[in-house]
Parts: C-alpha cells; structure tokens; sequence
C-alpha cells in the first residue's frame, strides 16, 4: 500500500501531465486530503494539464470528490481513467448538488421573529393551563376515589425533594443568615440601633428570604430532576405505556410530584428559616453580643405572627408552581438531546421567574397586613 | 541471507494483514458471573462472520471489546495487527477509523439531522471542506438507498428500517475495512431485513468489507453469513460454515441447528 501521490512532467509541447498513484483512499491513514487538494491547486487552475489516473490502486468516493471538485465537477478529455474509476466519477456527478442558498433579507424578520415568539408563549400558557385543569379534574376524581391516590409516588417524591433536600437547605441557610447578620450588624452598630437587628433579620427573613431561598433550592434541585425525568420517560416511550395500562399519566406521574413538592415545601420554608435565622442570631452575637436567649424571645414581639403564616402560604405556592412548570416543560420533551437539555433549562429559569413574579403578586396583596 | 529473513518478514506481514481481528484469550467477569474465559476468536479479510449464542452469554460484550468500548479483564484484542489498548491517541484514532459500527438502536445523534450525522466523522476528519463533504454524504445515502431528501430529517422523524440504513451510511463513511454490526435486522420486518441483508451483501462486494455481526434471527444468519461462530460455555465452540455446523454434536448445536436446517432447506 502506497499512500496517494503524484508525479508532474512536460511533455514536449510543454504541457503539464499530472501522473495521479497510490491509494487515493481514506483507508489509506496516511493520506491527507486536505493537503493534496492544495498542492494540486495550481494544476487544478491550470485548464491544459493532463491527468493520468491509471496508475491509481485505489480510488474511493473521497478520492473521487476530492478531485472532481478541483476540476469543477467534470470530466472531460484531458482527464484519462481506467473504466471502474470512470464509473465512480459519474456517479458522483449525478448526485444532486447542494441548493444555493438564498439568503434574501426580509424586512418583515425582525416582526416574524415577534409573532413566532407571542404565539410560542400563548402555545405555553395553553398547554400549561391545559395541564393545570386536567390536574383539578384528577383531583376531583381522587375525591370520589381516594383508594386510587398514589401514595407510593407521593411519599417518594417527598422523600427525593423534602428529606434529601435537608442538609443543603439548612448549609444555604445558614450560610446567608450569617452574611446578612453580619453586614446588617455593621450599619445599626453606627447608630447604635443594635437591637434593631432582631427586627430586621426576622422581618426579611421570615417573610421574604426563606420561602424565596427555599423556593429557587427546589427549582434547582428537583425541578430540573423533575423535568428530566418525564423527559426521559417520554423519550422512552413509558408515559405510553402507563397510558395503555390504563393509568392517567397526570395521575401517576403529575399529581404525585406536583402535591408531593407542595406539601414539602411550606416544611422546608420552616427549615430554610429556621437555618439562616440561627445564622443570623451566631452572626448578632457575635459582632454586636446580643445573646441567643434575648434574639429568639425578642423575635416573636417584633415580628407579628402573621407573617409566619404569610411564609408558609407562600411555600405552599412555590412548590406548587415549581413542580407544574417542572412537569410542563418536562412532558414538552421532544425525543433528542437538544430538547432535553433546553426544556430542563427553561424549566428552572421559569420556575424561578414564576415564583419571583408570585412573590412580588403577593407581597402587593399583603402589603398591609403584619409589617 | 539477509533476503530470507526479508521475504519470511514479508510472509509474515502478509498473514497478520490477511486476520483482520483476533481475540486472545480473552477473559470476562461481572462480579460473580463469568462471561467469556479464554475465549479465542478471529476474523479473516473477507468473511462474514456471525457471532451466534443464546441471550445474555456475551456475544454483544464481545462485540464491544472488539471496538474497544470495553477493556477483557485479561487477554487482548489485535485489531490489524496492532493492540488498540497500548497506541497512543492519534495512532488509536486513525485504527478506529479503519472500522465502522452500527449499533442495534442505530446511535444516531439525536440533535443533528440525517446529513449532520453522516457528514460528522467526515467532518472530523478536517480534510474535506463542505461541498465535498456534501457529495460524500450523498453518495453514502445513494449507497444505502435512501433519497436525498431524506437528508434533512431528525433521527425521531425515521422509521426503524430508515435509522439502520443512516446508521449503516454513517459507519460507512470513512471507507472502513471492517464493519461490525450488532444485531443488523432487529425491528425490521422480514421484507425490510431481506433487503437489508440483500444491502449488506453488496456493499461488502463494492467496497472489499470484512463483516462481523451479532444476530438473533435465523434468516439473518442463514442468508449473511458465510461463517458462524457459535459462543457458548464462555468460549466460541465452534467457527466453521453453517453447513459444517450440522456435523458437529454439541447439545446447543444441534438444539440451534434443527430451528434452521429447514431455512437452510430453502436456499
């Protein structure tokens, strides 16, 4: 086996032969296509050269293309070929040739590009309102029937998302109580409001913080867990083969999750709070030595009761939206990897864009109530 | 002398050239459960070999350390002549060019779109620019029959016989020597499999292949294969033409032999 090469000469009328041998193959591994194709560019250009490919041992498509594309997609006489090799050329002439592609500008682009967007939202909101009533109509059914209510799946589902979620939660918590104690201690110190610090960190963190930083934990954590998952269900074909044994797959594979994350997470609210106000609290005590037993009296006479409930309603509708935009985005899944990896994103920056828009519907509700 | 030696050298050469694939000794444990032990095996330039067994008894783990997917736990895989696992990069990258695979569910990437999938190894490569590539690609959909345009459609548009034929163009692609198939017919119906078969057959005249497959399906073997190896007990019992399968008395044989004596009947 000889790697593809060639061999130039004058022939008395001072015309250029191009003596083509070797293997002109890419079982050859020696063989660089790429190289050949630039140093034959200059016989290539000229239009008088003769080629002589009978010497050739091998020629292959790739051989074939690499050539044909220097002589611009032709054969014609001053090319000479064994008959086999001729038979390849011609086949790969009659293959179709790639489209032109136009590329015209419309104006009307940038107006396209709007419209495909506001009816891709309004195909969003369809399917997820869709999926949102066929989960009522589910629920109403578990109403007549509680014996069909997937208690498995249910405890599972608090398990992965409420149990396992724990230690993260308390070390994030923890962690941001101790940051904002700190800073907040730095400014009431200078004007001697040291108290004041109880007010501040129960009142942010109570009403605000904790469900908030609970809330994106679990669109991190199970969210996208959840997505993938369906996803991966879908792409495997076994939503349709839960649908043919007869089970709803809003029932099995919905419902679950979506009560599943929404009972967790008013629990997990009282954990992630609980967590950064004790960091907070080390963080008071140990800038500004307010003690422990004075922070955790003095809270609940400087932040109205209220407000703990606020939290917790408000848990309850973070898990809730998390896990319904996690199912949606998940049962929208298309059978490739592109669509997985887009849908689980999407999934956690609209869960998170949700609950942020929630919190902000909310905190208008309840502007007068408990501050 | 010297030309003695020259000439035993060449001899030499050309024997290892002519055993594409050879499997020494080749030992392999999942946990408890051993799979293959000593297991010897080689393919030849030109054959057909079909590697037959009863499910679950290392015929596809076989299959895939031929490939280099996986690492036997002893012995070793020569795949022309040179031990994939102590090359370095380059040189492993170029051997594995030398063989294509077209694995049961086809293996298609999912993202990119029929074309996208044939023209990835070429592009690879980075010796072709796009027109080239363009053509190459075409021509290796001429060659498994399927119409240029299909060439824009995503793996999740294709029928199952259509995913076998752009996985067969896709191994094909960088002219391989050995084409190694796990279970070619799979999902196909009789009509689709026969003219897969029928496909295979000729592309292993036009091109000079060396095919090894993995089936299940008697039809298969009996109109593909021009050698059978039969794995069995962790070894290969038997590697002969199916025609010299019937002489041998082995409980398995002869239980797999009688299902297709009355296909071969037929032939």
């Amino acid at each position: 086996m000889i790697a593809a090469s060639f061999r130039i000469f004058q022939d008395d009328q001072g015309r250029q032969h191009v003596q083509l041998f070797g293997q002109w193959s890419l079982r050859e591994p020696l063989n660089d296509f790429a190289i050949l194709r630039k140093s034959l560019q200059p016989f290539f250009a000229n239009a008088s050269t003769k080629w002589d490919l009978h010497e050739v041992e091998q020629l292959d498509a790739a051989g074939a293309s690499t050539l044909l594309s220097g002589w611009g997609n032709k054969v014609n006489d001053n090319i000479s070929l064994n008959p086999e090799h001729a038979k390849l050329f011609n086949i790969l002439i009659g293959l179709t040739r790639p489209l032109d592609k136009k590329t015209e500008r419309n104006l009307l682009t940038p107006l396209n590009t709007i419209g495909e967007g506001v009816l891709h939202l309004v195909e969003h909101l369809v399917e997820f309102f869709r999926l949102l009533i066929s989960l009522l109509i589910e629920m109403a059914y578990l109403f007549r029937r509680p014996q069909d209510f997937p208690w498995r799946e249910f405890s599972a589902n608090v398990y992965k998302s409420g149990v396992n979620a724990l230690p993260v939660a308390a070390l994030l918590g923890f962690m941001i109580g101790v940051v904002m104690g700190y800073l907040m201690s730095k400014q009431l110190h200078q004007f001697g409001a040291d108290i004041y610090i109880v007010n501040i960190l129960g009142l942010s963190i109570i009403r605000e913080l904790g469900p908030v930083l609970m809330a994106i934990l679990i669109a991190g954590r199970s969210g996208t867990a959840m997505t993938a998952q369906i996803g991966v269900m879908r792409v495997t074909d076994e939503i349709d083969a839960l649908t043919t044994m007869g089970i709803s797959r809003t029932l099995r594979v919905v419902l679950p999750k979506v009560l599943g994350l929404t009972f967790i997470a008013p629990l997990l609210v009282l954990w992630t709070t609980a967590w950064t106000l004790a960091g907070g609290a080390f963080a008071a005590h140990t800038e500004l030595g307010i003690s422990y037993r004075l922070f955790f009296e003095y809270l609940p006479q400087v932040v109205q009761p209220i407000n703990l409930t606020i939290s917790l309603i408000k848990g309850l509708m973070f898990g809730f939206v998390v896990a319904l935009v996690a199912c949606h985005f998940g049962l929208r899944i298309k059978p490739n990897t592109e669509s997985l990896s887009s849908s689980t994103t999407s999934s956690v920056v609209t869960a998170i864009s949700g609950v942020i828009l929630v919190n902000a519907w909310f905190a208008i509700l309840m502007r007068g109530i408990g501050v | 002398m010297n030309q003695s030696v020259n000439k035993k050298m060449i001899k030499r050469n050309i024997l290892q050239q002519e055993i594409i694939c050879d499997v020494q000794n080749v030992c392999t444990e999942f946990g408890d459960n051993i799979v293959h032990h000593n297991l010897n095996l080689q393919v030849k330039y030109g054959d057909i070999l079909a590697l037959v067994g009863r499910s679950g008894c290392g015929k596809t783990t076989l299959l895939r350390h031929v490939i280099g997917l996986t690492k036997p736990q002893s012995g070793r895989v020569v795949l022309f002549g040179q031990d994939m696992r102590a090359m370095e990069r380059l040189a492993q990258r170029r051997l594995m060019n030398r063989f294509g695979v077209l694995f049961q569910q086809g293996a298609l990437f999912s993202a990119l779109s029929v074309f996208d999938n044939i023209a990835f190894p070429l592009r690879e490569l980075k010796q072709f620019d796009e027109s080239i590539i363009y053509q190459l690609v075409m021509h290796k959909l001429a060659l498994v029959e399927l119409e240029p345009r299909n060439a824009n459609l995503l793996p999740a548009e294709l029928s199952g016989g259509m995913v076998k034929r752009v996985g067969l163009a896709r191994a094909l692609a960088l002219e391989p020597e050995l084409l190694v198939l796990d279970e070619p017919t799979s999902g196909l119906d009789p009509d689709r499999s026969h003219n897969f078969i029928n496909l295979i057959k000729q592309l292993k005249k036009s091109l000079g292949l060396t095919v090894l497959f993995v089936t299940h399906d008697m039809d298969t073997l009996a109109s593909l294969a021009e050698r059978v190896a039969v794995l069995e007990d962790k070894h290969i019992i038997a590697d002969c033409t199916l025609q010299e399968l019937a002489e041998i008395d082995h409980p398995f044989i002869v239980n797999f032999f009688q299902s297709i004596r009355s296909r071969l009947q037929g032939l």
